[in-house]
């Protein structure tokens, strides 16, 4: 984690945490508090513009806070034994835990119009003109994308018609930023993580929002010390990787990356 | 007398060697179907195994290093890892014997996983290293 080197510097990133709180009851259950603050940012690279971009990213601040509200809570965590005197995990011991996330989320979803508006462990999500790549479901269906990024704190892309046409895909490509997967199952077509074109439903799991938080809260170790923002993502260089891989077939304004 | 014995000799003979054949037909279907690879990638499923074994605890996945900053072996780290050598590391000297029958995690999934799940979550962990995309239709 990296923390503020001087006091009164404040930290910026994805994922700042503050008020950092680890309670032990001393029958297999970890207690996690905290403040955070998620910041997504979105940078605008349609070639005719996007005039409802503003609706657009508020709809998606909304949705990210609502499915993260409230925390999370997952059992069986396999994990370094917590030291509730020293306030720290023993590297030499695992332990089984089950952890409840009682964490306070602010969500900003801000523009940004250039690159160097961008630091390297922020999260972005690009609005682009149209991609092209495809992919082959897991019923050996071919699928165009709207949205497309690589995962785990990768830099996410969604053409900006598509996003129109669907409100909920900026959440859905952010979702997988913070190491959500896709599904395909039939029976899960309500999820919000439902990536083929029937999808009917807008359903974060517990499971999966137990998935986020284990994510959000990183390196578990470091927690309790002090306030901290996530790691190098090396988010500048990965999205001009990103964004001109040849087999994604991103179209988008050159003359606005800059 | 004799013409009916051996008329029915034969007819036995013939029913036989049918039976025969179209058993034969049947076998071969069956090493047909047992021939059929059932164990199929589905990333989500995958990604659930990993999740309930917890190994993202410890090997962070929000690293883009090989190391954590105590030296501690990334999320990332293990996808640079052959595979052969994760499934050395991971499933059989399974983390200094914790999760060995007479281990701290004795009763963990790691020890009823298939073959299948094995070879799924050891895909899951190489993609981690690979430029995978995630598409939304």
């Amino acid at each position: 984690m990296r923390f503020a080197m001087l006091q009164n510097q404040p930290l910026t990133g994805g994922i700042v945490a503050k008020n950092l709180r680890i309670s032990d009851n001393g029958n297999g259950e970890l207690s996690l508090y905290g403040d955070f603050t998620i910041t997504l940012k979105v940078l605008d690279l349609t070639t005719n513009g996007a005039p409802n971009l503003n609706s657009l990213m508020t709809f998606t601040q909304q949705v990210i806070s609502n499915k993260l509200r409230g925390g999370g809570y997952k059992s069986g965590v396999s994990i370094h034994k917590y030291n509730e005197n020293q306030k720290a995990f023993n590297k030499n011991k695992i332990w089984s835990y089950s952890i409840r996330y009682n964490f306070n989320f602010m969500v900003n979803v801000i523009q940004i119009n250039m690159l160097s508006q961008l630091k390297g462990n922020d999260f972005v999500l690009a609005v682009v003109d149209t991609i092209g790549h495809q992919f082959t479901d897991q019923y050996g269906q071919i699928q165009g994308s709207a949205g497309l990024t690589q995962g785990a704190g990768w830099p996410a892309a969604v053409s900006y018609n598509s996003w129109l046409r669907n409100k909920y895909f900026g959440a859905h490509e952010f979702f997988h930023t913070l190491d959500l997967n896709d599904i395909e199952d039939g029976n899960k077509k309500n999820r919000l993580m439902y990536h083929l074109s029937d999808n009917s439903g807008h359903v974060i799991s517990d499971a999966e929002k137990g998935d986020m938080m284990q994510y959000i809260v990183g390196n578990i170790n470091d927690m309790a010390k002090k306030e901290y923002s996530n790691i190098n993502l090396n988010t500048v260089s990965r999205v001009r990787i990103f964004l001109n891989k040849s087999i994604y077939a991103i179209k988008y304004n050159k003359a606005k990356f800059r | 007398m004799q013409l009916s014995i051996i008329k029915l000799s034969l007819g036995s003979l013939l029913l036989t060697l049918l039976y025969a054949c179209s058993n034969e037909i049947k076998n071969n279907e069956d090493v047909k179907k047992k021939k059929a690879d059932t164990c199929k990638f589905y990333r989500y499923n995958a990604g659930q195994i990993i999740s309930n074994l917890g190994c993202k605890n410890c090997h962070i996945r929000m690293a883009i290093e090989e190391k954590d900053e105590y030296g501690a072996i990334t999320f990332i780290g293990l996808a640079a890892m052959d595979s052969l050598k994760i499934v050395d590391y991971a499933f059989t000297k399974k983390h200094k014997g914790w999760y060995s029958k007479s281990g701290t995690f004795k009763g963990s999934k790691m020890d009823t996983l298939s073959d299948c799940e094995i070879k799924s979550v050891i895909r899951y962990i190489k993609d981690a290293g690979r430029d995978i995309p995630m598409s939304s239709q």
